[in-house]
Formats: C-alpha cells, sequence, structure tokens
C-alpha cells in the first residue's frame, strides 16, 4: 500500500542471546500509520523484535532504517517518536501525575503539562480527580498496566509499541486499553506495533496480523507450525506420522527435529474426498472454529488434523459456495514443498 | 537489684531535669554523628553509584575491598586516624585531635563504605525493566542516571540510616580522637563507658535509654523505607 519511503526497514537483522536464541529478518518494512498484530508462541521472537523496532535493542547485524535513515547506537532522534510498552510494565516510584508527566519532562515540554496528563487518564478510562495524585502502590494491576499506557499516550507518539498489554488484566480493562489505543491512532495517525496471545482482542486493533515464530516473521498471521521429528521417506520427500496415523509430507528439512511452518493460504479446504491432485498432502480433518479477518474480510478457518491444530485461510465467498461450518468434517490439502523451513 | 532500679529513677530525672552534663553528651553525639553522616553521604552516595551503576574493569575488586570495610573496627580506624590527626601527623598542623570535627572525619572514614557499599547495591538492585521503560519513555544518558539514583531513594536513605546507627553508637574513635572530654568531646558512648567504669549507673542508663531511643527511630525508618523501596 506505501506510496513512498516505509517508516521502518529492517534489512538482514540478526540477533541472538548466548546462541539460544535468534531471531533472523532478511526483511520487514513497516508503513507509517500501519497497524500490526503480532502473535506467535512464547519465545518466538515477538518481544526481542519489538525491542528493536523500539530502538530498546540493537541487532547484532543488520540495519534499521527509520523513515528513510539509518538508525545506529549514537542515533536519538527516532527514540522521541518511538515509545514501548514492555510486557511487565514498570511504573516509577511517584504520583500516577508524576509518571504519566515524566516523558513530557524528559522532552522539556512543561506548558499544559496538567491538562496532558488529565487528557492522557481519560483516554485510559481513569478519573484524573481521583488516580493523579494517587501513588504508583496504590494501583492495581489493570489501573498499573493503564497509567502506564497513559505515560505513553501523553508523548502522542508517532509509533506505540505494545508488549502483551493484556496479558495479565480483566476483560474490562483490556476493553478501555483497546479504545485507547484505538483513540490514539486516531488523533495522532500512530502506528501501532502490538504482540498478544489474545488473537481475538488483537483482531479488534490490528488490520494486519503476522506470525512471529522460529525467529522469523511470517507474512501472514494465520501461519502453521509443524513440528519436527521428520523421517526420511520415499522420493526424496521426508515425512512425519499424526497422532491418527495420518502422514505429512515435506521436502528434506535442515535437520530432522526442524520445525516446518505453512502459511494458512497455502492450505486448500475441500467437502469432498480431493482426487487426480499434484499435491501430496490430503489429510482429514475437522473444522474447530471460523472467524472473519477485520480488514481483509478473509474467512480464517481452524482445523483439527489428526490431533494436528492448523488454520486455513480463504476468501468468504469460498467459505458460503461450499458451505463450511465448525463441526463438518473436510479435506485440507497442500504441497509438500509449501512447508517452509526457519 | 535496687541499684538498676534506682539508676532507671535517677535517669528520668536526668532526662526531665535536663541535667547539663548528660545534655551535653548527647548533644555532642547529635553533632558529631550528623557532621559525619553528611561527609559520608557527600562521598559515599557519588561513589557508591558509580561503582553500582557503571560497568568497568576492577569494579569487582573495588567492590570486594568497599565490602571488606565494612567490617572496620572503630578502635583500628581511630587509631588510624589518630596517627595522621596527631601532633606529630601529617596532619598535626590542623589541630584536629580531641576536636568534634576530629571525631566526625574518623566516623566518616568508619562509615563511608557503609554508604558506598550500600548505595551500589541499591543501584544493582534496581528492577531491570527500568532502563528500558526510561529509555521507551524518551530519557537520555544523564537523564537515565539521575532517575535511577532517584528510584533508589529509599534505599540509599537505608544506606544512610544503617551509617547514621553505626556512628551514633561507636565508642572505640570517640575515645581515641575525642579523648572523652567533658562538656566538649564527651558522647554518649564515651560518657557510658567512663560513668560504668565509676558505678554512676544513673547517668550511664539515661544516656542508654537516649541511645536506644535513637536506635529505635532509625530502625523504625528502616523498616518503614524497606516497605517503600520493595
Amino acid at each position: 500500500m506505501s506510496t513512498g519511503t516505509p517508516l521502518y526497514l529492517l534489512k538482514n537483522i540478526s540477533f541472538h542471546y548466548k546462541e539460544r536464541f535468534e531471531l533472523n529478518i532478511p526483511e520487514l518494512s513497516i508503513d507509517s500509520g500501519a497497524s500490526i498484530g503480532l502473535i506467535g508462541p512464547n519465545g518466538g521472537g515477538k518481544s526481542t523484535l519489538l525491542r528493536i523496532v523500539g530502538f530498546l535493542l540493537h541487532p547484532q547485524e543488520g540495519e534499521i532504517y527509520y523513515n528513510g535513515e539509518k538508525v545506529t547506537r549514537e542515533t536519538d532522534g527516532p527514540r522521541r517518536e518511538v515509545t514501548t510498552m514492555l510486557q511487565e510494565p514498570y511504573l516509577l516510584k511517584r504520583s500516577v501525575f508524576d509518571n504519566i508527566a515524566y516523558g513530557l519532562k524528559m522532552r522539556g515540554e512543561r506548558q499544559g503539562t496538567r491538562e496532558r496528563v488529565y487528557e492522557s487518564l481519560e483516554m485510559v478510562g481513569l478519573d484524573p480527580a481521583g488516580f493523579a495524585s494517587r501513588s504508583w502502590f496504590e494501583l492495581s494491576g489493570g489501573e498499573a498496566q493503564r497509567v502506564s499506557l497513559a505515560s505513553r499516550l501523553i508523548l502522542k507518539p508517532r509509533v506505540l509499541i505494545l508488549d502483551e498489554p493484556t496479558a495479565s488484566v480483566d476483560e474490562a480493562s483490556g476493553r478501555l486499553i483497546k479504545e485507547a489505543v484505538l483513540q490514539c491512532r486516531e488523533k495522532y495517525g500512530t502506528t501501532l506495533l502490538i504482540a498478544s496471545h489474545d488473537q481475538i482482542w488483537l483482531n479488534t486493533i490490528a488490520s494486519d496480523i503476522r506470525k512471529v515464530s522460529l525467529g522469523r516473521v511470517w507474512e501472514s498471521a494465520a501461519g502453521n507450525l509443524i513440528a519436527g521429528p521428520w523421517k526420511s521417506g520415499e522420493n526424496g520427500l521426508y515425512l512425519k506420522k499424526l497422532p491418527d496415523g495420518q502422514t505429512i509430507f515435506a521436502t528434506k528439512p535442515p535437520e530432522p527435529e526442524r520445525q516446518g511452518m505453512i502459511e494458512a493460504t497455502d492450505i486448500i479446504i475441500s467437502t469432498m474426498p480431493p482426487e487426480r491432485v499434484s499435491a501430496q498432502n490430503i489429510l482429514n480433518a475437522g473444522i474447530m472454529n471460523m472467524r472473519i479477518e477485520k480488514e481483509s474480510g478473509m474467512m480464517v478457518v481452524g482445523l483439527d488434523a489428526g490431533g494436528l491444530q492448523l488454520t486455513s485461510r480463504i476468501t468468504q465467498h469460498a467459505a458460503r459456495s461450499l458451505g463450511l461450518f465448525p463441526g463438518e468434517k473436510v479435506w485440507v490439502v497442500f504441497k509438500a514443498t509449501s512447508i517452509k523451513w526457519s | 537489684m535496687d541499684f538498676i532500679t534506682e539508676g532507671f529513677f535517677q535517669a528520668f530525672q536526668l532526662l526531665l531535669s535536663g541535667n547539663e552534663e548528660t545534655y551535653s553528651a548527647i548533644f555532642a553525639t547529635v553533632k558529631v554523628s550528623s557532621l559525619s553522616i553528611a561527609l559520608s553521604l557527600l562521598i559515599g552516595i557519588p561513589l557508591g553509584f558509580l561503582l553500582g551503576y557503571f560497568e568497568f574493569s576492577g569494579k569487582r575488586q573495588l567492590r570486594a575491598i568497599s565490602d571488606t570495610l565494612l567490617a572496620l573496627p572503630t578502635v583500628v580506624v581511630g587509631l588510624f586516624v589518630y596517627a595522621f590527626i596527631t601532633y606529630r601527623g601529617p596532619l598535626g598542623d590542623l589541630g584536629l585531635l580531641y576536636t568534634i570535627t576530629g571525631i566526625a572525619i574518623a566516623q566518616t572514614v568508619l562509615v563511608v563504605p557503609i554508604v558506598i557499599s550500600l548505595t551500589a547495591t541499591a543501584i544493582e538492585s534496581l528492577d531491570r525493566r527500568l532502563k528500558p521503560t526510561l529509555i521507551a519513555l524518551g530519557a537520555q544518558g544523564r537523564q537515565i542516571a539521575f532517575t535511577s539514583l532517584v528510584e533508589a531513594r529509599f534505599a540509599v536513605l537505608i544506606a544512610a540510616i544503617t551509617a547514621y546507627g553505626r556512628a551514633i553508637s561507636e565508642v572505640g574513635i570517640s575515645m581515641i580522637i575525642g579523648g572523652n572530654i567533658k562538656w566538649h568531646t564527651r558522647t554518649i558512648t564515651t560518657a557510658i563507658t567512663l560513668e560504668t567504669g565509676k558505678g554512676e549507673f544513673s547517668m550511664g542508663i539515661a544516656l542508654g535509654i537516649v541511645l536506644l531511643a535513637f536506635a529505635f527511630i532509625v530502625n523504625y525508618s528502616l523498616a518503614f523505607l524497606r516497605k517503600r523501596s520493595a
């Protein structure tokens, strides 16, 4: 959709923690004004990626361009346009007011502080009169989370990065956080990058959901992971047996234990037994759930194929013409070459 | 047992009647320990912050030295400082021996390692989320360092109070450097030592009560601050 320079451009990014975990991103661009949701398993690289784009971590290899300018360890400019709320937000040992005003103070912005603090508190659904003078230890978990968000919103950020913002809050706080974030986007045109395990919540905010797993960013949200081990089979293919005895075929993995990934758009659903198809993988499956992606309008179908959870992404028209519904028995079809290795 | 009961009774009489000799020792103690604590905070907090905040070669060795000095015996400090400020010593011309200032300097030597070590620990124990949070909110360089110190303020205050407790209750330095001169350098601890030796329990008990009151205030403050710093 971009017509010019992307806000972020990451090239050949690599980051590893003592050889234990690696994040590898050959290329990733994020347009200004985008609203990107990140999903994926724990340890898949979401938080590391968010810390890199939030300029809290510098990659060991690769280049980051922000607004067309290369970012180095010494670059300070964009740091003040981007703000990150970590998975477990930390409140400074001071009042709610001072916590929220801190970022403004660091920028030397002193005019209208009170009004802006109050406005931010209202954005996150906290009554300024009741909360501004409270101390950091007088807040519940959900309130602390919202104060932490307010301290970011007051900065009118160009980029707002949230790492699991609803992980430890109740449903009401989750709703208020969502409303505040959407309001921020609407008011300031803020670019959003949000990681969450709550995909339903994330779907209500993000227009583009991507999966981060195995240290890679997968283009589609509904990517499927298939764990190893893989055994050598016939015709140069490798196979994995599912709990119900069905078999998945793939090309040669880098090593037998490697986890494979298949894009949800590569999984075809059929309500009839497929015949004479070139794809190696034809599996019996059941439809577990169905939902519509907010912005794309695509239908995301959750499937259970012999104990393996898969997600297929099809058009609403296809879903209607096939007459799909949860609980229905179907066949899923995909090529062995559709399984990619990290 | 009667002499103890009698001692307590007379002690309260001394305190309530405003006995000059008793209050002279109390004021000398407050004066000397306040001076020493002010000096040790001025020196110890910046050094402790540098030790805790920055990574540099030799840091662990410096830390080990600072921690070892926590257990400095007061008489050893008294002896060393005496050697420097005695009239034959290199700083003898300053005339610090048998003065409140002299005791305060020696007490500073005693408690500076406490302030340095506890401040460094306070900085090192700061929440690991603090720095990324400050960067995320736009703080830079010195702003991050200063806010880190402010965040550690309760723990740094604990360091100050612990140091004050050590200074106010020591006796070796006050005796060697101050000489226990009546109306001049006699502190609570040296007075208790002297009066007990003379068999004058009442003044000893009166001063002991005051010292205990100080200890209570110090410990109560510590408990309160520990709760805040958690």
